[in-house]
């Protein structure tokens, strides 16, 4: 356990490197362990949310937005983990947006890190010292009953609602909420650690 | 004091990525007024990150790195970076001040709200009846209908349900209808088929975001005028 979470860490100190001065040998170990978690999160056992050539093009993006964002990443507000997580989610709402955008969508130039916004100074009444525990929220994870934890990886994985769930396990739109509710519940512990004190 | 917050479920969706455009719009704009959800959301970011971590890794295609290397050295000795031109001084500053620049209601929005409205410039008001004006905002998008909700101080709305789910999110001022009062932060999802009357508090009055997944029906005495079909429903 340890060293695992000292593992987390490392991965924020190098992030602080390219960040403070654009080290190129620290991005490029950066890259060789999160590009292919980032392909291995969209394109794995379910494989449905995109192709591998539409995976390597998100890598790209993600790792490209990494290298240009990584002065605004701030260690003691998020894990390395957490912090490309959101990267990588912005950037697939764009990708998707991009390629599914019709012709009579009005105007209008919110983007999607104005409604996305992880900013530090989009938060100024929260000082949050986060404990590095990610290493916990994956075993949490694993415990949960696998109902629960497959709805939550279809949310995030896959990007589906939860009526998109709904119908696609067949099941009544009041059940995957009451899973989904039920996994937070059971994760809470190990969330509220992170997030407070 | 906010009392209405959006539930878990939601927050799970916009924190996945999952929850509609217009709709994660009203969630982000809760979240800035909402130190509490903010938190929440954080929470569930950290989901996101431990499946992130604990993913299986699936090997990029070959030369993955050379080719992001490359776009790198190319941005970097390009002239001058987008960001950068673009970050200076708005516009819009020096110009004239308009009226919306004088507008009460629109003077401490949170940011994805201010971004929203510059992009909306000047915001045309409508007159819906004599307590309710609306303006519609492009927000680049068209599965709902997102706008601006004014109702004038004691104001009171015609009685209305809606087709789909509505959120409404209270930027100035405050409201009530048979289930309570709202002030500014307060996030109000309804169901469809709800039905709801809502009346400005007497002393000021009350800006909301709506964000309306199809057109609303409106079941005042002049409903069959804006909708026909309504006037075949039971009252």
């Amino acid at each position: 356990m340890q060293q695992t979470q000292s593992r987390d860490d490392d991965w924020s100190k190098l992030l602080v490197l390219v960040g403070s001065r654009q080290d190129r040998a620290a991005f490029e170990r950066l890259f060789h362990h999160y590009a292919p978690l980032i392909k291995g999160f969209h394109y794995s056992r379910s494989a449905q949310a995109f192709s591998a050539e539409a995976a390597d093009e998100l890598v790209q993006e993600v790792m490209f937005r990494v290298w240009r964002k990584a002065a605004s990443f701030d260690p003691t507000r998020a894990s390395a983990n957490t912090w490309i997580y959101t990267i990588m989610r912005n950037c697939r709402i764009d990708m998707l947006r991009r390629n599914s955008r019709r012709q009579d969508a009005d105007g209008g130039d919110v983007e999607v890190d104005d409604i996305w916004d992880d900013s530090p100074e989009s938060q100024p009444l929260l000082v949050l010292q986060h404990k590095r525990s990610q290493r916990d929220i994956a075993a949490g994870l694993r415990s949960l009953p696998a109902e629960q934890s497959h709805v939550l990886e279809k949310a995030y994985m896959e990007g589906k609602s939860h009526s998109e769930i709904s119908n696609e396990l067949g099941l009544p739109l009041g059940t995957v909420k009451s899973r989904v509710r039920l996994a937070l519940k059971k994760l809470e512990a190990i969330l509220s650690k992170q997030g407070a004190s | 004091m906010i009392r209405h917050h959006p539930d878990n479920n939601l927050l799970v969706e916009y924190a996945s990525g999952s929850l509609p455009w217009a709709m994660s719009l009203a969630v982000s704009a809760h979240l800035q007024l909402c130190p509490q959800c903010r938190r929440e959301s954080e929470r569930l970011n950290h989901i996101g990150g431990g499946l992130l971590d604990d993913c299986e890794p699936q090997e990029t295609c070959d030369g993955a790195l050379d080719r992001l290397m490359q776009r790198i050295d190319h941005e970097e000795t390009a002239p001058a970076e987008p960001e950068q031109c673009a970050a200076p001084a708005p516009p819009s500053r020096r110009s004239r001040s308009t009226r919306d620049d004088r507008d009460p209601a629109l003077a401490r929005l949170p940011r994805v709200i201010r971004k929203l409205v510059g992009s909306n410039r000047p915001l045309k008001w409508r007159r819906v009846s004599p307590s309710l004006k609306t303006s519609r905002l492009a927000a680049g998008q068209d599965r709902y209908e997102v706008a601006f909700q004014r109702i004038c101080s004691g104001g009171k709305v015609v009685e209305h349900d809606h087709r789909g789910r509505e959120v409404t999110l209270v930027l100035y001022g405050s409201f009530s209808d048979a289930d309570g009062v709202y002030t500014p932060g307060d996030f109000l999802l309804r169901e469809p088929g709800e039905v709801h009357q809502p009346i400005a508090t007497q002393d000021q009055e009350c800006l909301c975001l709506s964000v309306v997944e199809a057109p609303v029906h409106v079941k005042g005495p002049l409903g069959w005028l804006v909708n026909p079909l309504l006037s075949f429903r039971p009252a």
